[in-house]
This record gives structure tokens, C-alpha cells and sequence, in this order.
């Protein structure tokens, strides 16, 4: 009890002196990022995992592009298997006065095999195990607002009039859809032929439930294996929560590693704190050992005096820890069909085993060397402090590895990263070593530039470190800076201003000459029509598994190359020869085809031969109908087809969209502007999330930084006494510090911009997949941050020095 | 003269009011002359060799150091004064440990912005009998030789007036007579003039002058 006490008071002291709030600082940091990160992870985690059986449907699901797989079906008797089919497309919806592009799923009377759907009409909220009634439609809410629709409202699909009857809240199987961001609507099978949506060669996607008892359904799926064909696809419960499973822990552990940046410069900044901590209490645990006190005694009393420090920071690191997984839950919340369940002990064991890592590996190393301090300091305060740096310094290493292991809990990948990590930092640092230079004799102290020069050298090593640990934190805050700046915009301005905004799909063989008509009168100007439909390739006639490639294509056949389409090797297509087919590079590569050789193309029943002619590259980006692969015109004579093209309205003229749609009612026409909306609201979502981590570590880092200038500030404050009491002014001692701080921001600005130019990069490149830019205010806004911010705080210590008489600062 | 103290008062403040450190304290030191200041622990030994040195301010009194009224000075004015005639040596050496012993005594020398400043630290090493460890860092140094290069910086200064707060106060007897010899003998060779805080009788009777602090006033 008396250690407790003894410790809770030393505890409370260092609370008000305020030494212990670097370590506090870092640690809720830390807490902060690891726990906000898993409490959402988990949290969805469940949602989805909880729903899995709903969300799916079903026991087992088949997809496929081909309505046959109903008449086979019929052919076999399974015992207590519930079974029923739906039919999911895209198609656009008009009301009396607007329309939008929706996700239509036609279900049958067997709807919902699984759970119940929550909809709501005049009369409420209500529960529903039933399909829509003939004639009848359900949309959710967003479709509803979109269209401006009441209860009781005409709608149209296609060729065919429905009521609008109720907003579905809530629907099981919200696994299935194509277009996940189109907002749905639900109508019932037998209705979907009265609309003539569904053509050869449309997109359409077929599902088939299953529910029943394990073995049946084990049943039913060998059945199933037998008749799948290419582009079919069995799901069943076990697999697909796996799968979820899996998805999600990627990018848990892909969050986790950003965070880890973060906790792993706090652990740096806990490590510096504690090494100042220990040199403080040198001559307490002398004292405490000449009075009596026993090792073990001291080492129970530092260790509830960092228990305690954990549960303050735990607690504070937590509640920010919930603050930051809500905003993310609140970012994405149109996502997310019911509020998400509350989080499991997973996230509070990671975040506590991340605390104990940290204070193990960080913290334990100094506590366990002030331990063993001899009590003869209290009568020779020389003996020296033996530091054992190496020891200290694998310790932290060693936290650092299980910690990796922790987040990844994947050994080869750790150590990819922990090697990845001491290279880039041993290579960070060790440039900056050599870039500032070798030491001159002296001190340079004649003048204010020559003695920062000085210093700057002379102060090598941990100069660099700080260097280092500024050019972290600039460049992290530059990259939120521009991310939040400059990442939509790059995204936009690679897009064309008059690339087409609309693609038109379903164009019926009897359509697409009234539509060209169309166009040409509006002065429209629209991409080829192209005629599609889908085929399998085969490498051999015979169609054996091994070589079938293991996919379906919408296939187009066409004379002149598209735009933006470029031969690699091989010729496009000429009257002069004996022409076959043309496909896309990344094909060639994955299918191993190679020009010449022999392809059979299976367009429903028919088969036709043919050879590969050239490769190109496409431009996917380019908003045109883009096909892997094209045929010469001459193969494909006699096979049915729709067209899909795609043309570009001004905004002014956007009421021919509406006038085109109304006279072609099969097509299905929709803007692209709705999806690029999406598309960057979904980039200005993650940015926010990516914005809100980077921020964090890049506090971490200035935290850090910041801790290293203080540390090195206590040598610094005693050479200033030292200079002044032999007569060097107060303002040769600031200005000196002033530059010398100035030249370390400017070097750590530059290379911030550096490291943010790199990271700027990769997001475009690689996250968001469009562009690199060149962001010449990033060069600017580097060194100056670096000057500002480094100097400022350089200021900030400084001031406290220049104030005090050098006797004063001989005497601390 | 190179030092004269009117009726100097220190006084700062504590918890429990005003605490009068030093109270009229009076004398003078001519050129070359030396002076020990003993006196009991809080005796105000060492606050009055701070404010002799311009490393502090008194409450009340006149401090005149080399003609210049140094109470009358702001910092800058008493660091450009201490830079020019004063030179130091203190009980705890106060090196600076990333220099090396050479560059620790070159330093004051580079604050005045003289030539060849390693020659003359050079010449002064050699005086100490430090020539062969001039490489050497503090703390690759004992006590006593930390000591010796503090000596070497405070001649290097070329100062009118030398300050020593206890400088055999951190050594052993055999190393504080020798630094004491080393001491005098140094300050011999120039025309400087000594002030040393000591509780060293030996010390302090080698000295031309002695003041005794009790209380903060001169008691003899």
C-alpha cells in the first residue's frame, strides 16, 4: 500500500510538472489512431458477418448470364430445398417528369427466400415476406426523392407502365446487383418481358437461390458444378462470409499499417520522453536505494506509476479513439443500410496489446537500467549513468517487429516492412548525415552564421534525426494538404470536357438507325454504335476445360480502329487480307495468345474459327465503349446483337436525354455525370478518412520532432550559459539559433516537399488511379512551413534561455 | 584600480518575504592584485563574485570593474565588458563536452574574433600541460585536467580580471594544490588581477587580500 501511495504521488508530481506530457501525449496518439481504426473495422466487420445469411440470400446462390439454368432445374428433384430466381439489370426509370438510371431486380413469388423486407406506403412502416405485386414496383428512398415520386405514382421501364407502391427500407440479399451505387428497385419476374428490356447481348445478370438443409444444399451444388458454364459462379454461405471475412481484414490490417506510422512515431517520442524521464530520476532511486528501499520495491513502484499512466491514456485514447471511428461511420453512412452494431473486444485488445508493446518496448528498457543505478550516486555524483544505447535500442526494434506482426499477422510481410522501415530511416537519416558536412575545429563562434553552420554540423547526428522527423510530419501534412486540395480536381481535369456524358445501351438492331437520326437532328455528335454481344473463346475446337478461357466477353465487330485504341503488334483489319480478330493487350498477356493463333468464338450455339490478328492497347479512361476484343465484321453476319454507343450533351441541351429516352423506351440510356458525381464522392470520402489518419501521424511526427529539439534543448541551454558568461552577446546566441533552426526547417521543408511529391504521387497513381500532377505550390508551402514551424518552435525554447542571466542557467 | 564595491545589496525574493543575500558590502582590488572571498555555506560567496563578474545584477550599490560602472550596464553591455576583461574558472569546469579541450579554450577567443585563435589556445594548453590531450573530450578527461583546460580558456581570454568560484572545490588535495600552483604561477606571468572563491585556507592565504562573508556582510 505504502509503494501505491508512494507511486500515485509520484505519479500525480510528474502530472503537474508537466514531464510526463510527451509520453501522455504520444501514448493517447497511439491509442487514438489503433483504436479508431479497429473500432470501425469491427464494427463493420459485424454488421456484415451478423447479416451474411441475409445478406447473401440464401444457403447457396447461382449467378449466371443465361436464363437455362431454370428448365435444368426442373429435370431434378432435391428434398426441402426452397429455391428462387431473379433477374437483375440496369435500366432507366422515368416518372411523369423526370429519370434516373436504376438497379432493377425482377424477383419471383418465392421473394424473400430469406428474412424480411422493411418497406413503407401511406399507412407506415411495415414487414413483408412477399414479392411485389404484378404491376407494382418498390424503390428505395433515394430513387423515390430522385424521381419526385408519391404512392400511387405511373412510372415507366422499358415498354411497360408500373405503380409505384411502396420505399423499401430494408431488403435481405443486398449481395446481389450489378450497379452497387445505382439506387434499386424491385418488380416482380413475370412483369420483366412486358418491358423488352432484355435483348441479346444485354447485361443482365441471373440469380438462383437455394435454402435448405446442409447436406441437400451440398447436393444441389455438385448438381449445380455440373451444368456451371464460363462466367458462372456458385456462392454459398460458409465462403462467402469467408470471403467477407478476408476483405475486410485486408483493409483493417491496410488502415492498421497507416496507423502504424503513427503509433511507431509516438513509440519514438515515448522513447526519447522516457530516456529524459530516467536521467531525472538517477539521483531519486539513489536516494530511495541508500534509504533502504529494496529493487524490487523501486520496480513495483515505476511500475504502477506507468499502470496508472495507462489507464489515464487508455481512457482519453479511447474516447477519441470512438469520436474518430463515428466520424468515419458518419462519412460513409449512405452506405450502410442500419445502424452498425456496437464493436467487440477485439478492438480494445489490440489497442491495449499496442500500449503494452509500446511500453515494453519503449518505456520497460529505461526503468529496468534506472533501476540498476548504484546508491553511490548520492555521495559521487560523476558515476555515470551507463546508458547501454544498444540494448535499449533493440528492445525498441523488437516492439516495433511484434507490433507489425500484431497489425499484419503475416511474419513475411512484417519483416518486409520492418526491413523496409530501419532502410528507409537508416537511408533518410544517414543522407542528411553526410549532406550536412564535416566538422570544422571550432566552434565558429565570431558570428551568428558561422556558429549555426557550426552547431548544425557539430550536432550531426541528432540533427538528422530531427531533420528526419520534421521532414515526416511536413510531408505528411502536405500530402493531407493537397489530398484535401487537389485530389478531386486532378481527377476531373483528367477528364476532357467534351468527352461523352452518356452511354446508351440496349439499342435494338430496329433502333439504331431512328437513333442516328436522332443525333445527326439534335447535333449530337455520338461514338460509333457498336454492335455487342456475348462469347466465350476457346484456344481448341474440341472446348475442353483447360482451354476455355475462363470468361465471358461482350464482344463487338467493327472496320475502323476505335479512337484512342493503338496496334502493338500485328495489323488492324484491311479488305486485302484474311482478317480475324483484334485483342487487347492485358488479353494477350493473361491468355497467353499470341498473334496467329487459333481462336473458336461460341456465341450462344454457334461456334465460329478464327485467329488472333493483332494486340493494342485501349485506353479504358476514355469514356467510349472499349472491348477486349474485336472482330472484323465478315465473322459475325449472321449473329444478333444490340448496339451500345456513347455521345456527349451540353448541359444546355440535357432535355434531349428525356426526349431521346421517351422515344426509345428499350434503350437504356444514363448519364455518366451521376456515376462521376458518385465517383467523386466517393474520392472526397476516403480523402476525408486518409485525411483525418494522415493528420494524426503527422502530429505524431511534429510531436516527435518536437520532443527531440526539447531533449537537445537541455545541452544547448547549458552551452549558451556557457558562451554568454564568456561574453558572447544575447543576440549572437539568438540569432545563431534562429538561422541554425531556419537552415534545419529548410532543409526538412525541402525534403518534406520531397517525400510529399512521392506520396502525391503514389495516391493519384496507385489509390485513386488517375494522373500524376506536378503541385508547384508544394515546393513553396515546404520550406516555408519547414522555416516557420521549426523556427518558430526553436523560438519558442529560445525565448525561455535569452531571459534568464547566465547565472541562473550555470546554476540548473 | 580594477575593481571597486560600494555598499552593495542583494536581495531576492522567498516564500516568506525578502532574503537580504548580501548587505553593504564594500572594497577595492588594484591591477595585478588578488583577493580570496571565504565564508561559510550561504554566506553569499558566490552571488557576490556573480555580480562582480556581470553575470547578475545587485538590489542596490555601485560596482565599478575596470573604470566602467558596471551597475549601470544592461546584459549586452556587461557581456561585451565580460568578453574583454573577464575570464573565468569555475568549481564544476563548465566545458562544453561536444568541443574538444582545444576547441574549449579557443572559444573565447573566436567570441572576440581574433587571429589565429588555436595557436594562442595552443600556447595555453601547453602552459597547462594538457599539449598531448588537446584532441581529448571532457569527459575523456579526470577532474583535474577538466580543470587545467578551464584555467587555459580563462588566461585565453586575455582578461584584466580573473573570477575562480571554488576551483579546487570538485578535486582531490593532491589536484587542488596543483591547480591553486597553477593558478598563481599562470596569473603571475600577466598583469592580471585574481578573485577566488574559496573555502581553501591554503588557497586563500595566497592571496594579497582576504574578505570573510558571514550572513552576507564582511566580517573582517
Amino acid at each position: 500500500m505504502m509503494l501505491f501511495n508512494l507511486s500515485f504521488k509520484i505519479f500525480l508530481r510528474e502530472l503537474r510538472s508537466g514531464y510526463l506530457t510527451s509520453i501522455l501525449v504520444s501514448l493517447v496518439l497511439a491509442i487514438t489512431i489503433v483504436s479508431g481504426i479497429s473500432l470501425f473495422t469491427d464494427r463493420l466487420e459485424k454488421a456484415l458477418s451478423a447479416e451474411t445469411e441475409e445478406f447473401l440470400g440464401g444457403n447457396l446462390k447461382f449467378e449466371s448470364n443465361q436464363n437455362t439454368v431454370k428448365s435444368k432445374l426442373q429435370t431434378q428433384v432435391f428434398q426441402d430445398i426452397d429455391f428462387m430466381e431473379m433477374v437483375l439489370f440496369a435500366s432507366v426509370i422515368f416518372s411523369e417528369e423526370d429519370m434516373q438510371l436504376s438497379s432493377v431486380k425482377a424477383v419471383d413469388n418465392a421473394y424473400p427466400l430469406i428474412g424480411e423486407l422493411e418497406l413503407q406506403n401511406k399507412s407506415g412502416k411495415f414487414l413483408t415476406k412477399q414479392s411485389p405485386e404484378l404491376g407494382t414496383v418498390w424503390m428505395d428512398e433515394r430513387l423515390q426523392n430522385l424521381l419526385n415520386l408519391s404512392y400511387g405514382d405511373k412510372i415507366f421501364i422499358g415498354d411497360s407502365e408500373f405503380i409505384f407502391a411502396a420505399t423499401i427500407l430494408y431488403e435481405p440479399d443486398r449481395a446481389s446487383g450489378n450497379f452497387a451505387f445505382a439506387p434499386k428497385t424491385i418488380m416482380n419476374f413475370k412483369d420483366v418481358d412486358s418491358t423488352n428490356i432484355i435483348q441479346p447481348g444485354s447485361r443482365v445478370e441471373y440469380n438462383y437461390l437455394f435454402k435448405g438443409p446442409e447436406d441437400e444444399i451440398e447436393n444441389v451444388r455438385n448438381y449445380l458444378e455440373t451444368i456451371k458454364e464460363n462466367g458462372d459462379n456458385i456462392e454459398v454461405l460458409s465462403e462467402d462470409s469467408s470471403s467477407l471475412g478476408r476483405t475486410i481484414d485486408r483493409s483493417e490490417n491496410f488502415f492498421l499499417l497507416g496507423g502504424l506510422i503513427a503509433v511507431l512515431l509516438s513509440a519514438c517520442t515515448v522513447g526519447i520522453a522516457s530516456q529524459r524521464f530516467t536521467r531525472r530520476h538517477v539521483s531519486y532511486v539513489a536516494i530511495l536505494k541508500t534509504l533502504g528501499m529494496k529493487t524490487t520495491q523501486i520496480r513495483t513502484m515505476y511500475f504502477l506509476l506507468f499502470l496508472f499512466m495507462t489507464f489515464l491514456t487508455l481512457l482519453f485514447g479511447l474516447i477519441l479513439g470512438w469520436t474518430l471511428q463515428s466520424q468515419f461511420i458518419n462519412l460513409m453512412s449512405s452506405y450502410f443500410p442500419t445502424e452498425l452494431p456496437p464493436p467487440g473486444y477485439y478492438p480494445i485488445l489490440i489497442t491495449c496489446l499496442t500500449v503494452l508493446i509500446c511500453q515494453f518496448g519503449f518505456i520497460y528498457p529505461h526503468i529496468i537500467k534506472l533501476i540498476t543505478i548504484s546508491p553511490m550516486r548520492v555521495l559521487k555524483d560523476d558515476i555515470s549513468f551507463d546508458y547501454g544505447f544498444i540494448p535499449v535500442f533493440l528492445m525498441g526494434l523488437a516492439a516495433f517487429l511484434l507490433l507489425l506482426y500484431l497489425y499484419t499477422d503475416q511474419l513475411t510481410l512484417s519483416l518486409i516492412i520492418f526491413f523496409g522501415v530501419i532502410g528507409f530511416s537508416a537511408i533518410g537519416i544517414g543522407s542528411i548525415y553526410l549532406l550536412l558536412g564535416k566538422n570544422k575545429k571550432g566552434l565558429g563562434a565570431s558570428g551568428p552564421i558561422l556558429l549555426a553552420l557550426s552547431e548544425l554540423r557539430r550536432r550531426k547526428f541528432g540533427n538528422s534525426f530531427q531533420i528526419f522527423a520534421f521532414t515526416i510530419a511536413i510531408g505528411l501534412t502536405l500530402i493531407t494538404f493537397s489530398a484535401s486540395k487537389n485530389l478531386l480536381g486532378s481527377w476531373q481535369t483528367s477528364i476532357p470536357e467534351d468527352s461523352p456524358n452518356n452511354f446508351a445501351i440496349n439499342i435494338t438492331p430496329e433502333d439504331k438507325e431512328n437513333m442516328q437520326s436522332f443525333l445527326q437532328e439534335n447535333n449530337i455528335q455520338s461514338k460509333p454504335f457498336y454492335p455487342v454481344t456475348n462469347a466465350t473463346i476457346f484456344k481448341k475446337e474440341e472446348q475442353n476445360e483447360e482451354d476455355k478461357i475462363d470468361r465471358n466477353f461482350n464482344i463487338t465487330w467493327i472496320e475502323e480502329l476505335p479512337e484512342q485504341n493503338d496496334i502493338l503488334k500485328g495489323e488492324w483489319f484491311d479488305k486485302n487480307l484474311n482478317n480475324g480478330i483484334s485483342i487487347s493487350d492485358d488479353i494477350s498477356d493473361r491468355y497467353e495468345l499470341e498473334i496467329g493463333d487459333e481462336v473458336f468464338i461460341k456465341v450462344g450455339e454457334e461456334i465460329i474459327k478464327s485467329y488472333v490478328q493483332s494486340t493494342r492497347t485501349v485506353n479504358w479512361d476514355n469514356f467510349s465503349p472499349n472491348f477486349f476484343i474485336i472482330g472484323h465484321p465478315s465473322l459475325f453476319k449472321d449473329i444478333s446483337s444490340t448496339y451500345i454507343t456513347s455521345f456527349y450533351i451540353p448541359s444546355d441541351k440535357q432535355y434531349l436525354a428525356a426526349d431521346l429516352m421517351r422515344e426509345f423506351r428499350t434503350v437504356s440510356v444514363f448519364s455518366i455525370e451521376e456515376l462521376i458525381e458518385q465517383v467523386k464522392e466517393i474520392i472526397e470520402q476516403v480523402t476525408q478518412a486518409l485525411n483525418s489518419i494522415l493528420l494524426l501521424t503527422s502530429l505524431s511526427a511534429l510531436f516527435l520532432a518536437f520532443s527531440a529539439l526539447q531533449d537537445g534543448f537541455s545541452v544547448r541551454k547549458h552551452q549558451s550559459a556557457v558562451l554568454r558568461t564568456l561574453g558572447a552577446s544575447n543576440i549572437l546566441i539568438k540569432q545563431s539559433t534562429l538561422f541554425e533552426f531556419t537552415l534545419l526547417g529548410l532543409i526538412s521543408g525541402t525534403l518534406g516537399a520531397l517525400v510529399a511529391y512521392a506520396g502525391i504521387y503514389f495516391i493519384e497513381t496507385k489509390v485513386f488511379e488517375t494522373t500524376a500532377n506536378f503541385y508547384l505550390e508544394i515546393s513553396l508551402m515546404g520550406p516555408l512551413l519547414g522555416i516557420i514551424v521549426v523556427s518558430s518552435l526553436c523560438y519558442y525554447l529560445i525565448s525561455g534561455i535569452a531571459k534568464q542571466s547566465p547565472k541562473k542557467l550555470l546554476m540548473q | 584600480m580594477i575593481l571597486e564595491v560600494n555598499k552593495l545589496r542583494k536581495e531576492v525574493s522567498s516564500g516568506e518575504g525578502k532574503l537580504v543575500i548580501l548587505d553593504d558590502v564594500s572594497f577595492n582590488l588594484l591591477e595585478g592584485q588578488s583577493l580570496a572571498i571565504t565564508g561559510p555555506s550561504g554566506s553569499g560567496k558566490s552571488t557576490l563574485l556573480g555580480l562582480l563578474a556581470g553575470l547578475d545584477t545587485a538590489t542596490s550599490g555601485e560596482i565599478y570593474l575596470n573604470k566602467e560602472a558596471l551597475h549601470e550596464l544592461d546584459e549586452e553591455q556587461r557581456a561585451l565588458l565580460r568578453k574583454e576583461k573577464v575570464g573565468f574558472v569555475f568549481q564544476s569546469f563548465e566545458l562544453l563536452p561536444s568541443l574538444t579541450a582545444l576547441e574549449n579554450v579557443m572559444l573565447p577567443s573566436e567570441l572576440k574574433d581574433e587571429d589565429e585563435p588555436e595557436e594562442r589556445a595552443k600556447y595555453f594548453l601547453d602552459r597547462v600541460g594538457l599539449k598531448e590531450r588537446e584532441h581529448h573530450y571532457p569527459n575523456q578527461l579526470s577532474g583535474g585536467e577538466q580543470q587545467r583546460v578551464a584555467i587555459a580558456r580563462a588566461f585565453a581570454c586575455s582578461a584584466k580580471i580573473l573570477f575562480a568560484d571554488e576551483p579546487t572545490g570538485n578535486l582531490d588535495p593532491k589536484n587542488g594544490e596543483m591547480i591553486s600552483d597553477l593558478l598563481f604561477e599562470v596569473n603571475s606571468e600577466t598583469d592580471n588581477a585574481l578573485v577566488v572563491v574559496t573555502h581553501d585556507h591554503d588557497l586563500a592565504d595566497r592571496c594579497d587580500k582576504k574578505i570573510n562573508l558571514k550572513l552576507g556582510k564582511i566580517v573582517e
